[in-house]
């Protein structure tokens, strides 16, 4: 039984759909304390990681081994003044951050967790095509960095929001021909190869092992979408200082900046569920959550290094790049997933 | 302002973007107008000004011994090049040769503070193209060399250590082996920093043939320094004209041909292992004897008066750094000027960044190596 129909029995005294909308609106507050929560460790862990990679210590004064220090963090830029520029465009600078966060959380909603031991599967949306309605909802957090661009009514704002695009454009083509490859692999055997749960639950090896060339792919889009280094382009704090969330400041730049951490975050994790055996492990069943946490960790920890070791590639190379390297290459993914699928029906 | 060239076409419309002077890339108060086509720089006017501190009208109104100070606070990353290049022409004005002993420390020092100085413009150079990391590692490094600034000076970056006539304190035995120890250590981590760097496709695909400096420019616009050495030209003020004990030591001056961004990087890094070579034979060939010049007791220190006039080049971090120094009988210098390396290099920025890409015009002021406090003075 999974933790929807656990909410939703919970509930059942008031009636059938009362008790769905609340059981999915509980599940969402859950899954979104989650969200929250697993931000503010992983910028924790950013922080300690990246002092240890450049030989300092990090943050170490606020709570034990400085672990509130994110909490004072969090706590200071809510009280902050929230400086709005006096010609933004108003409604759309100030629901930019709002946008680019709630694309985020959308995404989270729709990614299926596993199961976790006795309480079941932690699985908010169940949809036959899962895998569609995922990619719509990345595909939010653009358009919101784009307004944040926009409404500013500044230069560097605008000029990293132009960045943004041209890299969107370019990295996103060569992801959805990846993407596709899997859902033919998967085709072969389901008839809902969009269903995400389906589309895993039928893989007889990780999709990463048959299709390496789309996994790195994938990866490679998936570190431009979250947006840091090499392919930070569009924030650049040393050429746009910041990009598209210059001119926010308090808890709106704040939700940039979670967003930034989320995609990293939700990155690892649609790498983890598509390619690298999502919630299956050598001992699997129960456990589901926590395999596909660790393998997403993993990625992160990987995100981190990558982050920290090479500088900002030029947009110019980077549109190349997208256009002449990663879609030949997811081209050629897609024919060697064809000849798998058909040829040895793997 | 029109570079040289083509002219801009004044019909279209460009974007007018200011950069500066408070920006994370203008290694301080730089402020660049920039006019851009999309993501291409068409045209970059520099202005400057937004540090100036009068600092060469100061020395007017100072004695020879006080001016000293204005001088650490020029180029503060390599204060002792600077006090160095001042006591040059001081001394010439004042009649007052430094000793043997006093020479050599000084030698090791400026050679300290070149180190130093590179590191600085590593890291930054480094936070210029989105490298985070290389950035603590040579800080790391310079904190070593300012650690040794202390132990002679009692001061980390101001040093304000060599004064007229000799250095403020003699250096003991502990000082040379801790110089010598980081001898010992510094190349090491020097190529650790080095392959940081150069062993990243990205970071040499942003370098390689971005921002080209002929030679020819390059002597027009009196750029000097490793930016002029990387253009292919061997020019040195330690070789060419050596002041100092500089005739006495065996080094090389790093010379790269290949003018571009890549190339001034490989030569100030290359510098740096020529330094450490200086400093490992300067420490050997250190003599014995007085560390100041008895003219220039510290009790008539400011009733010194210097007759004539006076110009000294010497070779800092930045390029060849120039004082000139009209004295007229009194206790204080008539006129004081300074010729700031890091000054011209700049100047030769709207040549270099035309017609690139706004990433590119970062990297290339990035290894122009300024420092704000040099320029504006």
């Amino acid at each position: 039984m999974s933790v929807l129909e656990r909410l939703a029995a919970f509930f059942a005294i008031l009636g059938h759909y009362p008790a769905y909308i609340l059981a999915y609106f509980f599940e969402t507050l859950f899954m979104l304390i989650f969200v929250v929560v697993m931000l503010i460790v992983m910028i924790y862990l950013f922080r300690k990681y990246m002092a240890r990679v450049q030989l300092r210590i990090g943050p170490n004064r606020v709570g034990k081994a400085g672990t509130l220090q994110l909490i004072a963090d969090a706590l200071k830029l809510v009280g902050k003044e929230s400086i709005l520029p006096s010609r933004r465009d108003d409604l759309p600078y100030k629901i930019a951050p709002i946008v680019v966060f709630l694309g985020l959380i959308m995404a989270f909603a729709i990614i299926p967790y596993g199961d976790f031991y006795y309480i079941g599967s932690l699985t908010i949306t169940h949809s036959d095509v899962s895998l569609l309605l995922l990619f719509a909802a990345l595909a939010i957090m653009p358009v919101g960095e784009v307004l944040a661009g926009v409404s500013s009514k500044n230069k560097y704002a605008v000029l990293g929001a132009l960045r943004g695009v041209a890299k969107d454009i370019s990295f996103e083509v060569p992801m959805m021909v990846s993407v596709l490859a899997l859902v033919m692999m998967a085709s072969a055997r389901t008839n809902q190869p969009l269903n995400l749960e389906n589309l895993i639950s039928v893989q007889s090896i990780p999709y990463g092992i048959p299709q390496v060339i789309g996994l790195g792919v994938f990866f490679i889009a998936m570190i431009a979408r979250a947006a840091y280094s090499p392919f930070d382009m569009s924030e650049s704090d040393s050429e746009l200082v910041s990009g598209h969330s210059i001119e926010y400041s308090g808890m709106r730049f704040g939700m940039f900046y979670m967003g930034m951490f989320g995609s990293i975050f939700l990155g690892s994790m649609i790498v983890s569920l598509l390619y690298l055996g999502a919630y299956n492990g050598p001992f699997s069943g129960d456990a589901g959550f926590i395999y596909l946490f660790i393998k997403a960790m993993v990625l992160v920890i990987l995100s981190f290094t990558i982050w920290l070791s090479v500088p900002r590639i030029r947009i110019d190379r980077f549109v190349n790049m997208g256009w002449k390297y990663l879609l030949p290459a997811a081209i050629i993914n897609l024919i060697i997933a064809g000849i798998l699928t058909l040829g040895l029906s793997l | 302002m029109v570079v040289e060239g083509e002219k801009i076409d004044q019909s279209r419309e460009w974007v007018e973007l200011n950069i500066g002077p408070q920006h994370p890339s203008t290694h301080g108060v730089l402020r660049l107008k920039v006019k851009l086509d999309g993501e291409t720089v068409k045209d970059v006017e520099p202005i400057i000004g937004y540090l100036h501190r009068n600092a060469e009208k100061l020395c007017e109104m100072d004695y020879y011994c006080d001016s000293l100070i204005y001088f650490d606070r020029m180029d503060y990353v390599g204060a002792m090049n600077m006090e160095l290049g001042y006591l040059e022409a001081a001394e010439k004005v004042l009649g007052i040769p430094p000793p043997e002993r006093a020479q050599w420390i000084r030698v090791i020092m400026a050679e300290l503070n070149r180190i130093a100085a590179h590191l600085v413009w590593a890291g930054a150079f480094g936070l210029d193209l989105g490298m985070l990391t290389p950035f603590f590692y040579c800080f790391i490094e310079r904190e070593k060399v300012l650690k040794r600034f202390t132990a002679v000076s009692e001061s980390r970056q101001q040093t304000n250590y060599m004064s007229i006539g000799g250095v403020y304190q003699d250096i003991d035995d502990q000082i040379i082996y801790d110089i010598e120890q980081f001898t010992e250590e510094f190349p090491a981590k020097l190529e650790d920093i080095f392959n940081t760097f150069v062993k990243n496709d990205i970071f040499i695909s942003r370098n390689k043939g971005v921002g080209i400096l002929e030679p020819e420019v390059a002597i027009d616009y009196g750029v000097t320094g490793p930016m002029l050495r990387a253009s292919g030209v061997e020019y040195d003020v330690r070789k060419a004209e050596p002041y100092l004990v500089y005739d006495k030591l065996n080094f090389d001056i790093p010379v790269s041909y290949k003018k571009d961004n890549l190339a001034r990087f490989l030569v100030r890094f290359e510098e740096m292992r020529q330094s450490i070579r200086i400093i490992k034979q300067a420490i050997k060939k250190i003599p014995d004897g007085p560390y100041f010049n008895p003219k220039a007791k510290k009790s008539l220190m400011i009733r010194l008066r210097g007759e004539g006039e006076a110009y000294a080049r010497t070779e800092s971090s930045k390029g060849e750094f120039g004082v000139y120094i009209v004295a007229d009988g009194s206790v204080k210098p008539y006129r004081v000027h300074v010729r700031s390396p890091a000054m011209r290099n700049l100047a030769v920025l709207p040549h270099l960044a035309k017609d690139v890409m706004i990433a590119d015009l970062f990297s290339i002021s990035g290894t122009t190596d300024l420092v704000f406090g040099e320029v504006d003075r």
